[in-house]
């Protein structure tokens, strides 16, 4: 009812520039991913350089959380959530250890995200809950098992030399953990907007109801979607897993907020059907920056939370549906209050019947 | 509202179609028995199995403890029903709010004395309820990524504020002497919790804000047409859940006689599991503060139970997980097929 549309007929014929670049920044999803994006860099620049020398490790940190908000796309997109991705992360890293060698580990942490896929799809399209609710059991039920499973003790991988190996540049400075998110990223762009099923994404999460009308399997798309958000995130998992030489349960305790936070900066619409992978791909290298230059510059991890918490918060108070509705909330208080006022005025005490 | 409207409209192509409808009608019967009254049922027989089979279940010492782990997660959670209630989902920021109530009231008060912590607390309390209220109420933003937000931002500003440190109350201080009154193996905690579930059962069955609540949740759009300023009774229903977050506290901190920022882990999830185990609807307008308390007297005995039968921590969240899916499963199912 209240999707975002760009499609203004009757708005605007006066082209001016002011017009012309409002109706691109209301077409375009990512204004505010790029807006903080500057703003991080030049602050980065002015206060502490070594983010841009040490580019590295800022582009490593981007594909942490950045690979599990690239997943999460896809399932915001549909208008659903998907809050069981960082203990997706977890439990996929712990099983992986489990595995007596890496190559049969990385396909055990994979299958475990299409498990976690399928579950979750089967509760959101079959018995029809709704998806916060049960990603939310799902988050705390992964989470348990996780801890189940390593009785919450961090399990070292068996081959310590590929997982080292696996940490170390393989082209440039480029880890191959930036290159599996640049792929990752690249492959969910084509997806999204040159493969039907995924443009298809788009129709799901606008109208629903419409897309069912117009022929569109609604079902199977939202099972695609929960798949490929719980294979990513397994495969961040795994990734983790091996950069760290072990897996620890314990781990990856601010990607769900993190990776929320990148995915809603980048002006992926939380009501769905509005938002890409690029917008996602600018959110999580504006925190991913901002996060290395809190870090630099020595600011403590709980400052770093409140940062990234307050950055979320005014990215969801700042999306445009919530806009509108907060300039309507006032306008209705305003009016109800100019519609008191006049009451009074126009009934004076001397006219009321006694 | 979108959602409100597209989650029945998922199930069209997927209810059993073929079963003839007088079995349908049995089996939506049962399943809306189980989501509406279930709850008693299973409480009295988990009560009874706990009992009769585990060893040192009924003793006064466990009772008494199965009392005070259940109250402080009793009164969040009965707060937190308000917003569950309005459709909002949940508050997650519950855990940042409990733990500031605790760290504010032991800390202030042994600095600046007690009416001046309780006053900070306060303060602290309608500001986590406003901002959430705000930007729930006023902007529509989704309150399960918004209340993840101030989570975030409370538990940092704790922690750096803090220094992480643990406080300790003075040893026979007001605070402490308050924690230890019981009355047999009743402790005070489980006397606050009865309390707060009075004073809000009583606001959100008989006052004109509660049925607003109630409203709101079973279908906002028509509660605004009628006039209603609906943002304002979705900040209410944050405001009282921050007050009720900020109680509970004080009955951890008072019982206790400690605080510190990690003491509030897992109340969300646990609260939560209360209200809709208690058979409040997620998807809003439905639910009552008497549920709500018989789900955490379940949620607790649950726990304890799997603690005295040297079950770990692991499971025990891996088994309120799958009770918070089964019971969101049964209510959906009930509603789907009562509907058809």
């Amino acid at each position: 009812m209240t999707t975002p549309q760009s499609l203004n007929f009757g708005d605007n014929p006066v082209r001016t520039k002011a017009n012309r670049l409002r109706r691109v920044l209301r077409r375009r999803p990512e204004g505010r991913a790029f807006a903080l994006l500057g703003v991080v860099a030049v602050a980065a620049l002015i206060f502490e350089p070594l983010v841009f020398t040490a580019y590295p490790v800022t582009l490593s940190r981007v594909a942490l959380v950045g690979l599990v908000a690239l997943g999460l796309t896809v399932v915001i997109l549909m208008g659903e959530l998907d809050l069981s991705v960082a203990s997706t992360v977890v439990l996929a890293g712990v099983v992986m250890a489990q595995m007596p060698n890496i190559p049969l580990g990385i396909l055990a942490a994979l299958a475990t995200g299409v498990v976690v896929g399928l579950v979750n799809a089967f509760f959101v399209v079959k018995v029809g809950i709704n998806s916060f609710i049960a990603t939310l059991g799902m988050l705390f039920v992964l989470k348990g098992l996780a801890v189940v499973i390593s009785s919450s003790k961090p399990i070292p991988l068996d081959n310590i030399t590929f997982a080292v190996k696996f940490g170390l540049p393989l082209v440039g400075a480029l880890t191959p953990r930036i290159l599996i998110f640049v792929v990752a990223f690249v492959l969910l762009h084509v997806f999204l907007t040159r493969v039907r099923a995924g443009r298809e994404a788009f129709a799901v999460g606008g109208n629903r109801q419409a897309a069912r009308d117009a022929g569109i399997p609604v079902n199977r798309r939202l099972v695609t979607g929960f798949v490929m958000c719980g294979v990513v995130a397994a495969g961040a998992g795994a990734i983790d897993t091996l950069e760290r030489t072990a897996a620890d349960p314990t781990a990856a305790s601010t990607v769900l907020l993190s990776s929320f936070a990148a995915a809603i900066i980048g002006g992926v619409a939380l009501t769905g059907g509005r938002g890409s992978v690029l917008g996602t791909l600018i959110g999580a290298l504006s925190l991913g920056t901002l996060e290395v230059a809190l870090t630099l510059t020595g600011v403590q991890v709980d400052i770093q939370q409140i940062f990234i918490g307050g950055v979320l918060l005014l990215a969801v108070m700042t999306d445009p549906a919530s806009l509108r509705a907060a300039s309507s909330s006032i306008r209705t208080f305003m009016q109800g209050l100019r519609a008191r006022s006049t009451d009074r005025e126009l009934t004076p005490p001397n006219t009321l019947p006694s | 509202m979108t959602r409100l409207a597209e989650s029945p409209g998922t199930a069209v192509s997927t209810a059993p179609a073929q079963t003839e409808p007088d079995q349908a009608s049995t089996a939506a019967r049962i399943l809306l028995w189980t989501a509406e009254r279930g709850i008693v049922v299973f409480t009295l027989l988990l009560v009874l199995a706990s009992v009769v089979f585990i060893d040192g279940f009924a003793s006064p010492v466990n009772i008494t403890d199965v009392f005070h782990r259940a109250a402080p997660i009793g009164i969040v959670a009965v707060g937190m029903t308000f917003v569950v209630i309005s459709g909002n989902y949940l508050d997650l920021s519950v855990v940042a709010q409990v733990a500031t109530g605790a760290v504010i009231l032991i800390g202030v008060s042994n600095s600046h004395g007690i009416p001046l912590a309780i006053l900070t607390a306060v303060v602290v309390a309608c500001l986590y309820g406003l901002v959430n209220g705000i930007a729930v109420g006023y902007f529509k933003a989704n309150a399960v990524i918004v209340t993840l937000a101030t989570t975030y931002v409370g538990l940092g500003l704790l922690r750096w504020l803090s220094g992480g440190s643990i406080y300790f109350g003075p040893k026979n201080g007001v605070i402490a002497n308050v924690g230890d009154i019981k009355l047999g193996p009743v402790p005070i905690s489980a006397i606050v919790l009865i309390v707060m579930a009075i004073i809000l059962g009583f606001v959100l069955s008989r006052t004109t804000f509660g049925f607003l609540v109630r409203a709101f949740g079973a279908n906002n759009e028509s509660t605004r047409l009628s006039g209603v300023n609906t943002p304002h009774v979705v900040l209410g229903a944050f405001l009282i859940t921050a007050l009720a977050a900020m109680v509970a506290g004080f009955v951890l901190a008072a019982f206790s006689n400690t605080a510190v920022s990690t003491m509030s882990d897992g109340y969300d999830f646990r609260a939560l599991a209360a209200i809709i185990l208690g058979g409040t609807s997620v998807f809003g307008g439905r639910g009552s503060v008497l549920r709500t308390v018989l789900g955490v007297v379940f949620v607790s005995v649950l726990t304890n139970v799997l603690v005295l039968s040297n079950i770990g921590y692991g499971w025990q969240q891996v088994a309120i997980g799958t009770l918070i899916v089964l019971a969101v499963s049964v209510d959906a199912l009930a509603r789907r097929m009562s509907k058809k």
